[in-house]
């Protein structure tokens, strides 16, 4: 099968088969191998070995593997299911900017915004406290603001939404 | 040298570790090996800890938030009673430099792991301790402690102890109101644009005047000191490699230190602790400028975090003292004897993301690879199962090694920090790795300014071609394994009879990903 892998915003793609794969046009033998009671496989490309560990995401086709000491975030799709997603991708879109949800959870020490304010990608918009440190959470993209669903003092859940754009 | 046998009786037969975490354990492996019981206390969130675990006895002291538990000194002093032990070692944090606490053991007739009462009242805070030292002849950063007049009274201090120096707004914070003066020239001006900058960040013009210190490492000298009047010092130790004043990655010995100014370094740090009416494990942190200078900022009087990296170049171990030294043992050593040899790193790893600026990552560890092989020591408080949360300090382990050369002490941590995993929580390790990786730092040219200049660079660094070729193709080779998982699971593919428990769980795990 044909697998359009996309990372750091490249896609390549790599045909595996029963012994390797194809990868820029050149044939490599490779296999995958897990370790029992680990989550590390062993992925050997040629004679290179690599202790890899593949977490799966929230979607069919999305991994983080760790190797070698970096961390990357994957999406490994055929052909078909790329496609469809690239589709779901374009008409999600108009659904705008995702709200800014909690990525712990902790207390809300400094809300930066109110309903209105039009924000840049990278912008500070809430200060929230967790572990005894404050850690500000900014905007992904550009948006206006919507709703403010949180105040100084809250307490929130991991995945709470505090702030939606538009 | 005299040392003590296991079989020599120390006054301390059980002693109660009032902390939780790595350090926990580390005081109750020392105890293990002097023969002493143990007594743990945990809060509920601990109940399955590590450190509960490995200690003798344990006893429940309260809800998960330290200030219902870990804070509340008469609960553990409860314990104490309870379970009759005759010491208490409060670790570092929670309540280990309160005096009260201190006080309060003793008047309980247990004999505390620490300095004195009276000691940790004269260094806890800085000013009473910067006074301290004055008097002691100890250097201490100079400079006014009330605003600025004017520029005649600015250049009357300045005189005092020499340029540069530098302007600092009172109610300052991110370099506004800062100014370097290099010469007695530039003050009028200087002073006048710090004044109005100071005023409009932050509605206060007032202005302080210090000696500037150029390049400034944090180099802090261990102390050691027994009953009987010996107070020794055990070499420095290099922190300079900060993130919003903590401390990442510890190394002794410093690059920056030589044999001379070791000895004078320790000469002050004795001097000080003497000052206070010290005893037992103390650190005195100092600033140690790019010309040799250094200055006394504060003595930390309780073990420190980074203790590993020196009981590695001297051989001595700290906590194992610290509880004889309770006991009313005296110390064997002799300072003329005491020479750091080989070199060791620690970094601290924590449940921080470094891919997301370091925010906090909360979960259940559930898989934990410890490094091993020559050179390498963990000091963790972690296991498979336990829960990362937000009560208590995102520290989950110390990672140390040692070796000959500093160069080679790197090269040992980075291929320790190869073989270190840690799932279901991510953390600090690929800061530690890129730290290692970076030229800088091998180079040891660094300052406690350095990291936070340094960070956006190192969370840019790209991974070699190789490297993401080898990512693309392993997430191929499992996207592969996912897809051929979900097929064998569906009704309509055949599949083979007899299907190994790995295939069952593959068709699960293939539908909850699909």
């Amino acid at each position: 099968m044909k697998y359009i892998v996309e990372v750091r915003g490249e896609r390549h793609e790599v045909e595996v088969g029963p012994d390797g794969v194809v990868f820029n046009g050149e044939h490599i033998t490779a296999s995958l191998t897990d370790i029992p009671g680990s989550p590390v496989r062993q992925v050997t490309i040629g004679d290179a070995v690599h202790r890899v560990i593949a977490r799966r995401g929230a979607h069919r086709g999305e991994y983080t593997v760790l190797l070698n000491g970096h961390r990357f975030t994957v999406e490994a799709l055929d052909a078909r299911a790329r496609a469809i997603r690239d589709l779901t991708a374009a008409t999600s879109g108009v659904a705008g900017p995702a709200p800014l949800v909690a990525p712990m959870p902790g207390m809300i020490v400094r809300v930066s915004v109110a309903p209105g304010d039009v924000v840049v990608a990278g912008q500070g918009l809430i200060v929230m406290e967790a572990m005894k440190m404050e850690n500000e959470l900014r905007a992904a993209g550009p948006g206006t603001v919507t709703a403010v669903r949180v105040i100084a003092g809250t307490a929130v859940q991991k995945g709470a939404i505090l702030v939606e754009l538009s | 040298m005299r040392t003590t046998s296991l079989t020599d009786r120390l006054v301390i037969s059980k002693l109660l570790v009032a902390n939780r975490g790595e350090i926990a354990l580390r005081v109750i492996r020392a105890c293990r090996e002097l023969g002493i019981a143990s007594v743990a206390v945990y809060s509920d969130a601990d109940a399955r800890a590590l450190h509960v675990r490995e200690a003798d006895e344990a006893v429940n002291i309260g809800p998960a938030p330290a200030a219902q538990s870990y804070l509340v000194g008469e609960r553990i002093l409860d314990a104490a009673r309870r379970t009759g032990a005759d010491a208490v070692h409060p670790g570092y944090g929670f309540l280990s430099e309160r005096e009260w606490f201190a006080r309060a053991v003793r008047e309980a007739g247990l004999i505390w792991v620490g300095p004195p009462a009276e000691a940790i009242a004269a260094m806890g805070s800085k000013t009473a301790a910067r006074t301290l030292a004055v008097a002691a002849g100890v250097p201490v950063v100079p400079g006014t402690t009330s605003a600025l007049r004017d520029a005649v009274e600015a250049r009357e201090v300045a005189e005092t102890f020499g340029y540069p120096v530098l302007l600092k707004a009172a109610a300052g914070g991110g370099g506004k109101g800062m100014r370097v003066v290099h010469s007695a020239d530039e003050l009028h001006d200087a002073l006048a644009s710090a004044q109005r900058e100071a005023l409009n960040a932050f509605g206060d013009d007032a202005v302080y005047v210090e000696k500037y210190i150029d390049g400034p490492r944090h180099v802090e000298i261990q102390v050691l000191g027994d009953t009987h009047g010996t107070m020794l010092h055990l070499g420095e130790r290099e922190c300079s490699v900060q993130r919003r004043h903590q401390k990442m990655i510890e190394e002794a010995p410093s690059i920056a230190v030589t044999p001379e100014l070791r000895a004078r370094m320790g000469a002050t740090a004795v001097a000080a602790a003497r000052a206070a009416g010290y005893v037992n494990a103390g650190t005195c942190e100092f600033l140690l400028d790019r010309n040799g200078n250094y200055y006394f900022l504060e003595m930390n009087t309780r073990i420190q975090v980074e203790h590993p990296v020196t009981e590695l170049v001297t051989g001595i171990d700290l906590v194992q003292w610290q509880i004889r030294i309770a006991g009313g043992e005296r110390l064997p050593f002799v300072q003329e004897l005491i020479v750091p040899r080989g070199w060791a790193i620690e970094c601290r790893i924590t449940s921080e993301d470094f891919q997301n600026g370091f925010l906090p990552s909360t979960g259940r560890i559930t898989s934990l690879h410890i490094p091993s092989g020559p050179g390498v020591r963990w000091d963790g408080g972690i296991e498979v199962g336990s829960d990362v949360g937000l009560f208590y300090d995102p520290m989950l382990a110390k990672l140390i090694v040692y070796a000959g050369t500093r160069d080679a002490a790197i090269d040992r941590m980075h291929r320790a920090l190869l073989e270190l995993q840690i799932e279901g929580v991510e953390t600090s390790r690929e800061f530690h790795l890129r730290m290692m990786e970076d030229a800088e730092f091998r180079s040891g040219d660094i300052t406690i300014q350095w990291l936070e200049a340094k960070l956006p660079a190192l969370s840019a660094i790209l991974p070699s071609a190789n490297d993401l070729r080898a990512a693309v193709i392993a997430a191929a080779l499992m996207a592969e394994r996912d897809r051929n998982a979900v097929r064998a699971a569906r009704p309509d593919v055949s599949t083979p009879d007899g299907a190994t428990a790995w295939h069952r769980a593959a068709r699960v795990e293939g539908l909850r990903t699909a």
